[in-house]
């Protein structure tokens, strides 16, 4: 049976919507549950579920919530539905929203005069628009929505660039300003060192690597990942890395993205070298090589943050390379301790930069890995549900986020994955990324080790679980914590994503 | 540099967020004042549950 109800002219940020849903999904007796907006995307994924639209009537500007199920809850399931939305049970105590919200940008401006940056979230057909209203009111913009048009940001950052003004996004899922945590990141100390990510997890990891070594960062600025490419020319990578160089207060410049276009990498070195300011680039599995007057030029996260904290604490840069180098021997010997294992390498990623260092750092170790965000198109997955030999999946792609949330934020997704994964006789070796800080589940560990105890009943000790967390003791997951529910698992945890993607290969190297 | 960059970088953000209201929960607990805003999507019409309407009846 199932059951539609309309709220008209309502709306609900998409977050919101879904952690309604999964809340009633998982009451008694109920099969599906789904709270949208009435966009045509949208109606065609209720369709596709098998709801019958034919007797609603309704708009994109109305809300559909939609349950199937069991007769008897379907109507229980409505009205906490409702309930929900009015009240989330996920918000914690002090935390209420307040009672005035302004309709207009111009309301909200006149409630909050000072405010210097607006923090974008709604839907991408959207968000372009909201952004360029913004910055014609002269505010500095953090788009967080994906799905805006390449031809939208480029209209974006031409404007924030003629007005002196910073457009971190689209995609930016992080960023960090003076300390203070933007979207998904983590509480880590301030101090001398600024970073500018074409790469939001990768941000996340080199400030964690950062606070690891006791070394503090001022600011974080995402661009988003298609600013280094050569159709947005890296207006923003420039901009930031321009400001920056110009802030008394940054002492060592950071870099960091997949490789850019080469017109772009060849801008932001020339900018740089210009610079008085010692700078690291940290282009993921880039073809740079070799540093040269006072840029250093590494190719991993990890490494990335270890160069820096040595240049912030005045300490040599050899010394730390050579640190990571016999950290390595280690991983070998833990290797040799829990291996040799046989067959396929399984990475399951929330991260898209984490899931791509893997990818890089694997390939050297193991050979071709497939993915659906694969090295090179000829090794893209041909159904992102079924692993083919060596595979890491990013579940942070459109095919796993339609309509549902972020992995970061809903991990239930992957902690299924580890089971049909252990099904597969073939496999050796599942590795994965936990990443917490605000914005993330609040307790990821707790599922996915639940995960990894019913994938170990179905494979014993056939399979070795290596994992990294992506994450603070000040965080509100607490790092330690996360760890040690993983360890009690079985999880073989590392203290960086570059280490748990060698770790792994090397059991399956021998 | 333009003022407002300047102010962000100099004395921190003050937020305005549009969406996901998680966001401005977390930034009000790190003590960064921020105004949500009651956004909504511009008003427009649908025509497609008329054309899956149709596509039944035939």
């Amino acid at each position: 049976m199932q059951r539609l109800e309309v709220m008209p002219r309502t709306y609900y940020d998409s977050i919101t919507l879904m952690r309604v849903a999964k809340e009633i999904t998982g009451m008694e007796g109920i099969e599906n549950a789904s709270l949208s907006m009435g966009t045509e995307a949208n109606l065609r994924i209720l369709a596709a579920a098998g709801f019958d639209l034919s007797e609603i009537n309704v708009t994109p500007n109305d809300l559909v919530i939609a349950v199937s199920g069991e007769d008897a809850v379907l109507d229980e399931a409505l009205s906490k539905a409702k309930e929900y939305l009015a009240n989330p049970p996920w918000k914690k105590e002090g935390g209420k929203s307040e009672s005035y919200k302004p309709r207009s940008l111009d309301g909200a401006i006149s409630v909050l005069p000072e405010a210097n940056i607006a923090m974008i979230s709604v839907a991408g057909r959207y968000a372009g628009d909201v952004a360029l209203d913004c910055l014609h009111r002269g505010l500095n913009v953090m788009l967080y929505s994906d799905n805006v048009p390449l031809e939208k940001e480029i209209e974006i950052k031409k404007l924030a660039r003629e007005k002196g003004l910073f457009v971190m996004g689209p995609d930016c899922g992080t960023a960090i300003v003076r300390g203070v945590a933007m979207g998904m990141a983590n509480i880590c100390p301030t101090g001398p060192v600024s970073i500018v990510a074409a790469a939001g997890t990768g941000l996340q990891e080199v400030h964690v690597q950062l606070a690891k070594r006791g070394v503090g960062t001022l600011h974080g600025i995402g661009t988003g990942g298609r600013d280094v490419r050569a159709e947005v020319g890296g207006i923003m990578v420039e901009m930031a890395t321009e400001r920056l160089l110009e802030d008394d207060e940054v002492e060592v410049l950071v870099v960091i993205g997949k490789p850019p276009a080469p017109e772009v990498e060849k801008k932001i070195l020339e900018r740089i070298s210009r610079g008085d300011k010692p700078a690291v680039l940290g282009f993921i599995g880039g073809e740079s090589r070799g540093d040269r007057d006072g840029v250093y030029i590494c190719t991993e996260l990890e490494e990335t943050a270890a160069v820096a904290a040595a240049l912030a604490k005045g300490e040599d840069v050899a010394e730390a390379r050579k640190e990571l180098d016999s950290a390595e021997e280690s991983l070998r010997e833990l290797a040799g301790k829990h291996g040799p294992r046989k067959g396929w390498l399984r990475g399951l990623y929330s991260g898209g930069t984490l899931c791509y260092e893997a990818q890089v750092i694997a390939k050297e170790l193991l050979g071709p890995i497939h993915s659906n965000t694969p090295l090179k198109k000829d090794l893209k997955l041909e159904d992102s549900l079924t692993s083919v030999e060596h595979t890491i999946v990013d579940f942070g792609e459109d095919e796993f986020t339609q309509g549902r949330l972020h992995p970061m934020i809903d991990v239930s997704l992957r902690a299924g994955r580890f089971v049909e994964e252990a099904k597969d006789p073939g496999v050796g070796v599942i590795l994965f990324d936990v990443v917490i800080g605000y914005g993330c589940n609040p307790d990821p560990a707790r599922e996915l080790a639940e995960g990894v105890l019913k994938a170990k009943a179905v494979a014993g000790d056939r399979i070795a679980f290596v994992a990294s967390i992506c994450g603070t003791e000040t965080d509100p997951q607490n790092a330690a914590r996360q760890r040690s529910i993983l360890e009690d698992a079985g999880v073989l945890v590392c203290e960086s994503n570059a280490r748990a993607a060698r770790l792994a290969s090397y059991l399956l190297k021998g | 540099m333009n003022e407002r960059l300047q102010d962000l970088l100099k004395n921190g953000p003050k937020v305005i967020n549009i969406g996901v209201e998680q966001f401005a929960l977390d930034l009000k607990e790190q003590e960064v004042p921020t105004v949500q805003m009651d956004w909504r999507p511009p008003q427009v019409e649908s025509d497609l549950l008329s054309k899956l309407k149709k596509l039944r009846k035939k």
